[in-house]
């Protein structure tokens, strides 16, 4: 009982801190509020209004009426440039895809002789290059049947219905902005939970409550606690206000369970980040360290690319080193396909395991580090 | 010249506490000249106003004969100046070695190596530090790193010697070496004037001139015979208490020993056995035994880094002893004993309160904690503010306090559980004599009326006088216990003091008396561009030696980068390979298995056991077991040899929309493809005469791994220098070491170039191991100019570490440049500047944001001069504007940066 009040006590004292420190508060209502707004709003990896450059040399109706076809949303209205300023248009980031009408184009395919459109696609923008070119293909080719024989009704001989579950229109907007979610819940938990313990050496007090009858676990929980309770405030309301109001993201699932599972992801990473200070003498080694601890986590979550798309040992890596894709599988599971707490456990049961084995290796080099 | 410092009306203020109330004061020069009072009266405000360090509020400062709130006038002045700031070895750099940091001193006075190296032997010599050049500053006693300290601010032959309480926290030895040394070099410096701050009234006795302080006024001036005659009191401690204003006066009382009544056949509070203590190679205390009955005070002495602090926390059980047992009122200490720490009050050396709770919740949190019952507790508390007369501060915050009251206040924390043992570690450091004389009344009561045991550790000797036995600790080791009249006759000596120093002078060898010339011909000054490049360079030098010795930060600085270029590299990938798919063929004819084989056939699709009904696609889909299923319908081979039109379907999972994008794209090419080959077995279409060829400019193969690694290295290389830089100006804030650029000629732009220049190497370096990491491991081609590319990651890494010297100069603490770095710089880096979406299919007001920060306009350089072949003339304007972004955040630096205090 005494302890449970202890930890208590102390997780009170550590919100006053954090409460005291206006910065820390300004960085945190940014991160969740102005930053999840602008990125969800902003980065999209669907094929939307790619900037398209035509090169017309055949100047015929067909070249006419293809040209005509490349059109919002997928295309912004294509640019007609000559051949010669293709590639400096292209080297400069202008246009994503130029299309290349040969000359006689129309008059050959009449004739029944074959032809070849090309299209060339700036490969740098891999995100959107790859699917805008396959659109931009099979979208010519259908025009092109339609032109010669418009008695079938598209073109093609076989109609193929594509049906998206849980996000009908693929907005990327409804992906985007729970995974900056994820990601603002990454950075400062990592930062805040690190912080309060260096900070705490620095200024000896850590010390200090060493010498009270207070046990390791309860300053370890005290601090996962205060810290936790902060980050997972802001993010209930950035979910509540950013992504469902704001940005209009239809959310599916239980607002209570996803509650529950960042509640276990915020514990495993300030177990996390309390480790990794464990480890450090100073905010500069725990700066330098935590960067690329959070880079990593945030962009091999599979909230960026997907999961699968990495080299196996990466995956098996990751998966096991770090909560982030976990809680990403979650998230994606109960936000979007509105799961129930019987499909997702498996992913919180993962979290909490971490959790559970990273407090231990803390507690166990709490008292080595800081007596030392 | 007949004044060091003129002061006129001068006040100052911080927020709404005035620290001075206009002060007029006129130091005489050429002679040691003394600030008395107790703590917080100003005296340090007034030195760091003469020095230049403080601005000028109000009123007027002449040092030397110069009006300090003159810029120029300062400017021109400092050179002249040496100040040194209160607090041990603050201004001095812990991982530098002895040699090393006099050298950085040397160097900001723009001194060439010749000279250095002459004044640093000189110096060395004569103050007794030539046998540890070598030594870190750090690992010096606390006596020795005055003495540095003290070398440090004479290296350049100051006029005007500025020392903020340079004896406090010293034992008495150090102390007496310390002051025959600044006497010894007065003797061959008679002109230089010297004004020194102490709390120390018996060093006072021995200057030439003294002011008195008190609440931020001059209350007498003179010599200290006069300032006694005046006050009709035979000691200066006296005096003091006599010139104080009639309110305060009578708050002081003297200190009453009383005799102790020893308590008979008890079992003694501690006891120790033979404790030793190492750290690595290290013996910080070596088998240690004493006992201690219940009720005495038992006062611990010795140099700094005797072991005495070390010693303290393993009877509190902080550390776990090496060898050696300790019990406390007969029971043995055991690791976790929270028994024992219900009857432990302790008081680190240093203020170990939480300065984000007030005076009354710390109190009330420490009541707490320690398990006072709650019926007690805000009567406890109460008492204990009343006790400890913290009534009036009760709702103010303990950095807002003085010293002396913020160690009423941890005394009144280490007793609010009503502890029998005390265990104080320098309670009394800093701290002026009346509020010790409070401090030490309330100890003998505690000790008297409560019998309460008391362990103490001081460098006063007229505190060691007071406790009932004492006990002297050196190098770990105790070399006398006793009662302190029993340990001065056991010497012969007069006072304690004599004794302490007479055991002391047996362990060390006497310091060599100094000798030679202290003047050094003062060479020729250095030209100005020249004086200013060798302090850029002694920032420079010292920021890079820093690094050096921090094994942990130079690991992340260097092997952090590749670490991220690898699985970054390697796992951010559009290369969509093996989705998961499922068929549910409700038709089971030649043509629906034919169509079905077309999707198996390529490596996007990775095919799934077949899917036996809606339901069960709707439950695979939901685990995120499936990508993307295939419904053929009943009806599908036959509609198709009859010429009709078909229809399937396609279902996607849409919550990772890239994904569900791509797999339409690979569907539909399946599609298409199927559909030619039907076409052509039932005769030839039109379509099929078209070939649409799509070429991937820039990066044929279409991998990743060419798009990102350019962009990672731009992403790599904002992070890492910016975080390193990050930390570079407040850190001296914090360890107070920025005392040396505002009280030396450096001037801004030097101090933030010689920081800069240090990151910028290794992040060229990083570049470099990040280049060949993209070519070699990633096999990304390099078709442009490498020199381009080059040339401008140093203009970017410039600007990088500019961002977070900016960063630095504008936040008070590390933690806060930490985070401010790491919020601010990684999401625009990851999201806007062309890593993933490229910086044009941004929306308008992300691009924006994108194109203020340099990495997108690097992005296209990496990315230009690794697939696109660019070279100088493609990149001009981002060369033009990244050199903009490098210069603007250096000037918004300067400008953000202080010279002096506030």
């Amino acid at each position: 009982m005494q302890r449970i009040l202890n930890t208590l006590r102390l997780t009170a004292k550590e919100l006053r801190a954090i409460a005291r420190d206006v910065v820390m508060l300004v960085l945190i209502a940014y991160v969740f509020t102005v930053s999840t707004y602008m990125v969800a709003d902003a980065i999209s990896t669907e094929v939307d209004h790619l900037a398209v450059a035509v090169i017309d040399e055949d100047q015929s109706i067909l070249s006419a009426r293809l040209t005509d076809s490349i059109q919002p949303p997928l295309f912004k209205s294509p640019d007609m440039i000559a051949a010669d300023q293709a590639l400096q248009a292209q080297k400069d980031g202008k246009y994503i895809l130029v299309v290349d009408f040969p000359p006689d184009m129309e008059r050959d395919l009449k004739a029944g002789r074959s032809v070849t459109i090309n299209i060339d696609v700036d490969a740098t923008a891999v995100a959107h290059a790859g699917n805008g070119a396959a659109f931009m293909s099979q979208m010519l080719g259908q025009e092109i049947t339609r032109y010669f024989s418009p008695s079938a009704v598209d073109g093609s001989q076989i109609d193929v219905v594509f049906r998206s579950f849980y996000n009908p229109n693929l907005t990327s907007k409804w992906f985007t902005s729970v995974m900056q979610l994820m990601n603002s819940i990454t950075i400062l938990t990592l930062i805040l939970a690190g912080a309060s313990l260096i900070r705490e050496r620095e200024h000896g007090t850590i010390e200090h409550v060493l010498v009270m009858p207070v046990r390791p676990p309860e300053i370890v929980v005290s601090k996962i606690l205060a810290n936790g309770l902060v980050i997972l405030i802001a993010a209930v309301f950035s979910l509540i206000v950013v992504v469902e109001w704001l940005l209009a993201v239809p959310v599916s699932g239980s607002v209570l369970l996803f509650v529950l599972g960042t509640a276990l992801y915020v514990i495993a990473l300030a177990s996390l980040g309390l480790l990794l200070a464990t480890f450090t003498k100073n905010m500069g080694q725990y700066g330098l360290l935590v960067i690329p601890v959070i880079v990593v986590m945030i962009l091999l979550s599979g909230g960026i690319t997907p999961l699968e798309s990495m080299p196996g040992f990466l995956q098996v890596a990751i998966r096991i080193l770090s909560p982030a894709p976990h809680f990403v599988a979650f998230a994606q599971s109960v936000l979007y396909r509105g799961s129930g707490i019987g499909l997702v456990w498996p992913e919180m049961a993962t979290m909490a395991a971490m959790a559970v084995f990273t407090f231990s290796v803390t507690l166990m080099r709490f008292r080595k580090v800081l007596s030392g | 010249m007949a004044f060091a410092a003129e002061l006129e009306g001068v006040g100052h203020r911080y927020g709404k506490t005035v620290a001075l109330d206009g002060v007029t004061l006129r130091v005489p020069a050429g002679c040691m000249a003394g600030l008395i009072g107790p703590d917080g009266v100003g005296k340090s405000t007034l030195l760091g106003l003469i020095s230049g360090v403080r601005k000028v509020q109000s009123g007027k400062v002449v040092a030397l004969g110069a009006d300090m709130s003159d810029r120029a006038a300062r400017a021109g002045m400092q050179p002249r100046i040496a100040y040194m700031p209160q607090g041990l070895g603050r201004n001095l750099y812990p991982t530098l070695t002895v040699r090393e940091n006099l050298d950085f001193f040397g160097r900001l006075f723009g001194q060439k190596a010749g000279e250095r190296d002459q004044r640093i032997h000189m110096l060395l010599d004569a103050t007794g530090l030539a046998p540890f050049p070598d030594r870190p500053a750090g690992k010096l006693s606390g006596g020795m790193k005055q003495k540095l300290s003290l070398c440090c601010s004479l290296i350049h032959d100051p006029d005007l010697l500025i020392l903020d309480e340079p004896t406090t926290g010293v034992d008495p030895l150090s102390r007496r070496q310390f002051w025959d040394l600044i006497d010894s070099i007065r003797e061959r410096m008679p002109d230089m004037s010297v004004i020194v701050a102490t709390a120390y009234m018996d060093e006072a006795e021995r200057f030439d001139w003294l002011a008195a302080m008190d609440g931020g006024k001059v209350i007498a001036e003179g010599a200290p015979k006069e300032l006694m005659e005046r006050a009709g009191a035979r000691t200066l401690d006296d005096a003091f208490i006599a010139l104080l204003p009639e309110a305060e006066r009578a708050e002081h009382k003297p200190v009453e020993l009383r005799p102790r009544v020893p308590s008979a056949d008890k079992a003694p509070a501690i006891e120790a056995h033979n404790l030793t203590m190492r750290f690595g190679d290290f013996t910080a205390v070596d088998d240690v035994s004493f006992e201690i009955p219940e009720g005495e005070i038992f006062g611990f002495l010795g140099s700094n880094g005797c072991g005495k602090s070390t010693t303290m926390k393993m009877l509190t059980g902080l550390l776990t002893p090496t060898e050696g047992t300790t019990k406390l009122f007969g029971e043995p200490l055991g690791r976790s004993d929270m028994q024992a720490r219900l009857r432990i009050g302790y008081m680190s050396q240093s203020f170990s309160l939480y300065s984000e709770l007030s005076v009354r919740q710390n109190l009330d949190l420490h009541a707490k904690l320690y398990g006072v019952p709650r019926a007690d507790r805000a009567g406890r508390v109460a008492a204990s503010l009343t006790d400890y007369e913290l009534d009036t501060v009760a709702d103010q915050m303990p950095d807002d306090l003085p010293l002396g009251i913020r160690q009423r206040l941890q005394l009144a924390v280490a007793t609010i559980h009503e502890p029998r043992i005390l265990i104080l570690d320098e309670p009394t450091s800093g701290v002026d004599p009346v509020a010790r004389d409070g401090f030490w009344r309330k100890l003998i009561s505690l000790s008297r009326d409560k019998g309460v045991t008391i362990f103490i550790s001081t460098h006063f000797m007229n505190e060691a006088a007071r406790c009932d036995r004492i006990s002297l600790m050196h190098a770990g080791k105790v070399l006398a216990v006793g009662t302190p009249a029993e340990l001065t006759e056991k010497r012969g000596a007069k006072t304690l003091e004599e004794a302490f120093i007479a055991y002391l002078e047996d362990e060390i060898a006497a310091d060599p008396a100094p000798e030679g010339v202290l003047r050094v011909e003062k060479a020729p000054a250095p030209s100005a561009p020249r004086a200013a490049l060798t302090r850029l360079w002694a920032y420079a030098t010292r920021e890079t030696m820093e690094l050096l010795r921090d094994p942990i930060r130079l690991f992340f600085a260097l092997l952090g980068p590749v670490i991220l270029m690898i699985t970054v590299g390697f796992g951010i990938s559009f290369d969509v390979n093996r989705l998961s798919f499922a068929v549910e063929d409700q038709d089971q004819t030649a043509e629906s298995r034919r169509l079905a084989e077309q999707f198996s056939a390529i490596r996007q699709f990775g095919t799934q056991d077949p899917l036996s009904g809606t339901q069960d696609m709707m439950q695979r889909m939901g685990r995120g077991d499936l990508a993307i299923a295939l419904e053929i319908p009943d009806g599908f081979g036959k509609a198709l040899r009859q010429g009709k039109v078909p229809e399937v379907s396609v279902w996607l999972d849409g919550s990772l929309p890239f994904r569900a994008e791509t797999s339409r794209a690979y569907a539909l090419g399946v599609m298409n493809h199927f559909a030619d080959l039907t076409a052509q077995e039932q005769g030839g279409a039109a379509a099929s005469q078209v070939d649409i060829e799509t070429r991937f400019l820039f990066n044929q193969a279409f991998r990743s791994a060419n798009a990102m690694v350019p962009s990672v290295i731009m992403l790599i290389l904002f992070l890492i220098p910016a975080i390193m830089a990050a930390i570079g100006v407040v850190r001296e804030v914090e360890t107070g070491t920025i005392a040396n650029f505002r009280s030396t000629p450096v001037t801004r732009l030097e101090f933030l170039l010689g920081k800069q220049l240090p990151y910028l190497v290794i992040s060229v370096v990083n570049f470099v191991v990040l280049f060949v990491l993209g070519l070699l491991i990633f096999q990304v081609p390099f078709t442009g100019s490498f020199w381009t590319l080059a040339g401008l990651s140093v203009i970017y890494v410039a600007a990088t570490t500019g961002f977070g010297l900016l960063i630095s100069t504008f936040t008070k603490t590390q933690v806060a440049a930490v985070f401010a770095t790491a919020v601010l710089s990684i999401l625009p880096t990851v999201n806007f500047s062309g890593l993933i979406v490229p910086v044009s299919s941004l929306q308008p007001a992300s691009r924006m944001i994108g194109f203020g920060f340099p990495g997108s306009w690097y992005q296209q350089v990496t990315q230009g001069t690794f697939v696109k072949g660019f070279g100088w003339s493609d990149l001009g304007l981002n060369a033009l504007v990244l050199t903009g972004f490098a210069l603007a955040y250096l000037a918004l630096a300067v400008l953000a940066l202080r010279k002096q205090e506030a």
